[in-house]
């Protein structure tokens, strides 16, 4: 019912993806993975889980980086925090979709701690940076015990606080692919109050104009907080397909994708106020992507 | 269970302690170190209230394992002044009329600390989202504001 | 008297370096040797029998000092009045709400104590539960409260002036209903205590207390003990807002196991369970019917209140009352009929919140009068204006006003909002609203209602100040030291904050309804004056003049006529403690004399002096697409006579705003239908942070003289908190013509209205 200090747990601290796999083998179901925490923390804390086993991933090399490459596009590292994505003009430039999303979510101290791997694992349907990603295209990649692979974040999640990770699974890179020429990207995220709130609606979109800059040649919409995980909006997206970007298309756009939503009624908000918002917030996002189409 | 041995750097202090691994940085700071500036309410990260900096970026301590705070260079509001003389933020707190109950003042201190190191010259809107993870209920917030205004202007110097 | 030197100038707080460093402690700070650590365990469900509580196996494991339950205590109901004694420290024969605490613990450490919570076993039999008034008043209704028979705990009926006539002579009438949610307190620290026997025998409690004369009177009269057998010293004060007077389960709960183990025992709280099982303020229904005169001059208000207040009356009869009382003011209202009821529920227990129910009263007041005005066509400044209160002022149920600059307020918030040119043009979705407010300066609620202060000269020429009421925040520690710095002539640094202990100190009745400066102030004027006098005689036998001659400035005592015949202010303090032998205290008590003690029932009454007046005006935006408001700038004007001290004062104005507009925007506490609290995390229950305070905020001063109050100053910690509600609600109708008259005022809320407004 209410907060207490965290449970009783065995700590590990491996150095190496190959250790933490091992580990996670060894102990299954009885361990969980942690990077900033505040996600698994506060869940044990409120014993909705209490693992016998805590693998501290921070301490393994080569997770930490933000790269830029013009064929290979963007990698991340699964152990980047969010304040480095905030921090990174790489992220800022080159994906700025993703950027809107950092700066908007939680604290800034709880920024310093998350990472995004964290986020995307978490599976919550309101992770920021999954409608983002989705809508670029993005995967990750993911290490097992003798198992590499590689998934498309539209791929990552089952349902809430459910992704595809088997128990021996460490996400360990994100990769997005460079938008193409005549791009543009943004998510906008409504909350309660102006700061420090999960998504009710976050709406990611994503165009990309023919050579003239007018006619939508490919369109991504994803959809946060409104299904039971985050989801892509295809039919919105085909709604602006081969045609003039301009706000009633996208009010049009906006309108399917509010169809798409399967959103419900908490007390955050209700279900149809969620409805009528990802209508608002897909019009609002595919102006903004259509703003900074260069 | 075991108790583990840790070693903290806090305030540029090394101290040894003997801790279960299920200690968070806060309770250790203020429960083991005695270090009692630290403040804890929430206990889940949604008030600021517990805002230490560790290697330069502002955290909520209640989030974080004192395990995972080893090799980590750790500032609390008691390392800020210097004996009797306090840092510029301190004094501009004081100057601006940002403090009443006090309870939110540390976290909101560490907190302007770490924005102010990394952006000696925000505008209003930084400095606004960069205090956002840290509620009071006293001031209404303007006043704290002022005194980040003030602090940043005079870029360091009394 | 003459220029003020200290009094009027925003200096440092005296408080504010140790709270700066970190170094301030607050009751969960504190530590004592062989201490143990408390918790409380809570109950599940909102209203049950409890059949039987199995604490053996709890009590069996190792590291586990005592466990408590409600049997534990004599179970002599306290309460704020003779004939509201319906509170126990712990629940004995059923609960009453979700999470009340049912047993306590206390260890050797916290998981011990966490641990030995969950080995309790608790058997329950659930009863049914009413959540609302509607619900609690229904016939077959459930009672909540197994000291009352009823669930309609307390009512107030006033009828003052000739209502009906009133009526009659309106040229326009107009009738509407309004409602306030559920809002927790939200200070930042959860209640803690450190309780202790000292070694003298007696208990020792440090705890989060708000109000220690009440804390004590409470804990003594419930624990079956003489009052001079319990000790309170306060720490620092986490914020309280009128959510601290009280003393709850976690302070008797210390006590107790203090006294059963014989050790210290801290019990400090998570803030969850702050919001889940602590004081709240009331859910309010009201119907206001208003008749004015074609200028907008009222003529009659005719009001009903229904409070729910959770299973405790607390404070609630007092909130009733007022209620209805603060309906007359801060218009002139020559005749008002008003019924209130606070009733019972299994909600979580109510006290009362920052301003008080000036606060909803005004939010249904103001917004009532800015639809009026509308429809009279009477611009809603000139509305104002019209009716605003002026000096010397009797309202019809007998409240006195002594000084109002609300006219110059009202001018000043319209000029600094920039009112007439938005009346010309503004942008879009944009707009301002006004509401007034007045809050008393202490009013006086029967028993023990004085001030007393001590000031200690010490040998080295310092003045300690012993004062009776509690720094919480709002800044008394320093405002006291100015003005014991000001009759004396010293520099504020030569005055210093003592102990707040009490068996030095005589704790005031407690730190509610504004009354610190003023009442706290006015003795700490006559201590420091009977200290001058003492001095002044020295001096004056020194110098061979008449005292009556001598001034006190710049650490020296001189002839008024002829300053350079004078004596330093140290030597005179050097000649009584050596010469005389004699050590210098100053004494002063102060309670205001001329006022009454109000029947809560009838209203009639002048209940406070000092009555702080307040314009404010708040520009916004609404996004008409998705409801959400932005505040862009706020406009506060406020007369508190004489300000002690400007910034600190703005501050609390600034404050109490920001505060409401968690209450008007944001802030719900929800409850399911089986009464259980569904948001008792900050997660989930939102307070304003510092991105949802207007881009601007202006605070301007208006000056009078209170002909009561010391150096002409009035309490200003709440007024604000009264003016906001409704200047938020109104500046919503301006900027889309929406009217929301249940709070809070959601984006939903908007967006609902908006699309019923464009369906018309």
């Amino acid at each position: 019912m209410f907060i207490r200090r965290l449970p009783k747990f065995e700590y590990h601290a491996p150095t190496s993806l190959t250790e933490a796999v091992d580990l996670l083998v060894k102990y299954g179901d009885n361990a969980k993975v942690f990077a900033g925490g505040t996600d698994l923390l506060v869940s044990m804390k409120k014993r909705e889980t209490v693992p016998e086993h805590l693998i501290n991933l921070k301490g393994i090399e080569g997770l930490k980086d933000i790269h830029y490459d013009e064929t290979e596009g963007i990698k991340i590292g699964g152990l980047v925090t969010l304040g480095e994505l905030e921090r990174s003009k790489i992220i800022k430039e080159k994906i700025g979709i993703l950027w809107d999303a950092v700066i908007v979510m939680a604290a800034p101290q709880i920024r310093n701690l998350g990472t995004i791997g964290g986020n995307l694992c978490s599976a919550i349907p309101s992770a920021d940076t999954a409608p983002p990603l989705m809508a670029s295209d993005a995967s990750v990649r993911v290490v097992g015990k003798n198992v590499k692979r590689t998934v498309l974040v539209k791929d990552f999640f089952k349902g809430p606080r459910e992704s595809v990770l088997n128990t021996d699974e460490i996400l360990t890179e994100v990769i997005i692919p460079n938008p193409p020429e005549n791009s543009g990207g943004a998510y906008l995220k409504l909350m309660r109050r102006k700061a420090m709130d999960l998504a009710l609606v976050g709406v990611a979109a994503s165009l990309t104009l023919d050579g003239d800059e007018k006619v939508c040649k490919d369109a991504r919409i994803a959809l946060g907080a409104v299904a039971p995980t985050p989801i892509r909006a295809l039919k919105a997206e085909e709604v602006l397909l081969n045609k003039e970007i301009n706000e009633d298309l996208a009010a049009e756009a906006g309108r399917v994708a509010s169809q798409e939503a399967r959103p419900i009624s908490d007390i955050r908000a209700s279900e149809e106020y969620r409805r009528e918002m990802i209508g608002v917030l897909t019009k609002r996002a595919i102006m903004e992507a259509f703003k900074r189409v260069k | 269970m075991k108790e583990v041995e840790i070693e903290l750097k806090v305030n540029g202090v090394n101290y040894k302690v003997k801790i279960k691994p299920w200690r968070t940085l806060i309770e250790v700071l203020r429960d083991t170190l005695g270090l009692i500036g630290t403040k804890k309410s929430c206990n889940e990260g949604e008030c600021g209230a517990c805002t230490v900096i560790m290697d330069g970026r502002s955290v909520t301590s209640c989030l974080v394992l004192a395990l995972d705070a080893q090799g980590k260079d750790i500032l609390t509001i008691e390392g800020l002044a210097d004996g009797e003389k306090l840092n510029p933020i301190q004094e501009a707190f004081l100057k601006h009329g940002a403090i009443q109950c006090g309870f939110c003042t540390p976290g909101m201190v560490m907190s302007t600390k770490a924005l102010l190191d990394e952006n000696p010259n925000p505008t209003l809107e930084e400095i606004r989202r960069g205090i956002s993870g840290n509620l009071c209920r006293c001031t209404g917030y303007q006043h704290i504001i002022d005194a980040i205004q003030a602090a940043a202007r005079s870029g360091g110097k009394e | 008297m003459g220029e003020l030197t200290v009094v009027g100038k925003s200096v440092e707080r005296k408080d504010g370096r140790v709270k700066v460093t970190g170094r301030a402690r607050y009751a969960g700070d504190l530590v004592a040797p062989g201490m143990l650590h408390g918790k409380l365990l809570r109950s599940p469900l909102a209203h049950a029998k409890i059949l039987n509580i199995d604490t053996s196996k709890a009590e069996a494991l190792p590291g586990v000092m005592a466990v408590i339950t409600g049997k534990d205590f004599p179970g002599i109901p306290y309460g704020v009045r003779p004939d509201t004694r319906d509170q126990l420290p712990m629940p004995i024969t059923k609960v009453h709400h979700f999470g009340e605490g049912v047993a306590a613990v206390a260890a050797v450490d916290e998981d011990t104590a966490e641990e030995a919570l969950e080995l309790i076993k608790v058997d329950y039999e659930e009863l049914p539960v009413v959540l609302t008034a509607e619900d609690a008043l229904k016939p077959d209704a459930p009672p909540v409260n197994e000291f009352k028979e009823s669930n309609l705990a307390y009512s107030s009926h006033f009828n003052f002036g000739n209502v009906e006539k009133g009526f009659k002579e309106a040229d326009y009438i107009r009738e509407e209903t309004f409602s306030s949610q559920r809002v927790t307190v939200g200070f930042i620290e959860p209640h803690a205590c450190l309780a202790e026997v000292d070694p003298t025998g007696r208990i020792l409690l440090q705890g989060s207390k708000q109000s220690p004369y009440i804390t004590w009177r409470h804990m003594c009269r419930a624990l079956g003990i003489p009052l001079s057998k319990m000790r309170i010293v306060n720490p620092f004060v986490g914020g309280a807002f009128s959510g601290k007077h009280d003393p709850f389960d976690v302070d008797f709960a210390a006590v107790r196991l203090a006294q059963k183990t014989g050790r210290p025992v801290k019990i400090v709280l998570n803030y969850d369970e702050v919001l889940a099982a602590y004081r709240q303020r009331n859910a309010m229904d009201a119907r206001l019917r208003l008749g004015v005169k074609k200028n907008g001059a009222i003529t009659a208000l005719e009001a009903e209140c229904v409070l729910e207040g959770g299973p405790i009356c607390g404070i609630g009869p007092f909130n009733i009352y007022y209620f209805g009382a603060f309906l007359n003011i801060p218009y002139k209202i020559p005749a008002i009929e008003y019924h209130g009821k606070l009733v019972y529920s299994n909600r979580s227990p109510c006290g009362t919140v920052r301003g008080q129910e000036i606060v909803l009263a005004q939010f249904a007041l103001d917004s009532l009068l800015h639809m009026i005005g509308e429809e009279i066509g009477v611009d809603p400044v000139e509305m104002r204006m019209v009716n605003a209160v002026t000096d010397n002022w009797t309202t019809a149920n007998g409240i006195v006003v002594d000084v109002s600059g609300l006219p110059r307020c009202i001018e000043k918030s319209a000029e600094v909002i920039k009112w007439r040119a938005s009346r010309k043009s503004r942008p879009k979705g944009r707009g301002i609203g006004f509401s007034c407010a007045s809050h008393p300066s202490g009013p006086r609620l029967g028993g023990h209602f004085g001030s007393s202060v001590v000031l200690k000269l010490v040998e080295d020429g310092k003045v300690i100040v012993t004062h009776g009421g509690t720094e919480i925040g709002q800044g008394c520690n320093t405002v006291f030291c100015q003005m014991v710095a000001e009759v004396l002539g010293l520099p504020i640094e030569d005055v210093e904050q003592g102990v707040s202990d009490s068996d030095t100190t005589i704790f005031s009745p407690g730190m509610f309804g504004d009354r610190c400066t003023f009442w706290d102030g006015n003795a700490t004027i006559l201590a420091a004056k009977d200290l001058k006098r003492q001095l002044a005689e020295i001096a004056a036998k020194e110098l061979q003049v008449d005292p009556e001659e001598l001034e006190f400035k710049n650490r020296r005592i001189f002839v008024k006529e002829a300053p350079e015949k004078g004596i330093d202010f140290l030597l005179a303090v050097r000649k009584a403690y050596y010469e005389q032998g004699k050590p210098l205290y100053g004494r002063g008590y102060w309670a205001a004399t001329d006022i009454d003690i109000v029947d809560w029932k009838t209203g009639k009454g002048n209940l406070a002096h000092g009555l702080d007046f307040i314009a404010t005006a708040i520009e916004l935006e609404v996004d008409e697409e998705t409801g959400t408001v932005t505040l862009l700038k706020s406009a506060h004007a406020d007369d508190a006579g004489q300000p002690i001290n400007p910034l600190m004062l703005d501050g609390q104005v600034l404050g109490g705003s920001t505060h409401m507009i968690g209450h008007a925007l944001m802030e719900e506490s929800h409850y399911d239908e089986k009464g259980q609290a569904m948001n008792y995390t900050w997660r989930d229950y939102k307070q304003p942070t510092s991105m949802d305070v207007p881009l601007e905020a202006v605070v301007e001063h208006i000056h009078t003289h209170d002909p009561y109050g010391p150096f002409g100053a009035k309490g200003a910690g709440e007024a604000s908190s009264c003016s906001t509600l409704a200047a938020i609600a109104n500046g919503i109708y301006d900027a889309v013509g929406v009217r929301i008259k249940d709070l809070p005022i959601t984006p939903e809320k908007i967006l609902k209205a908006l699309k019923q407004k464009e369906g018309k």
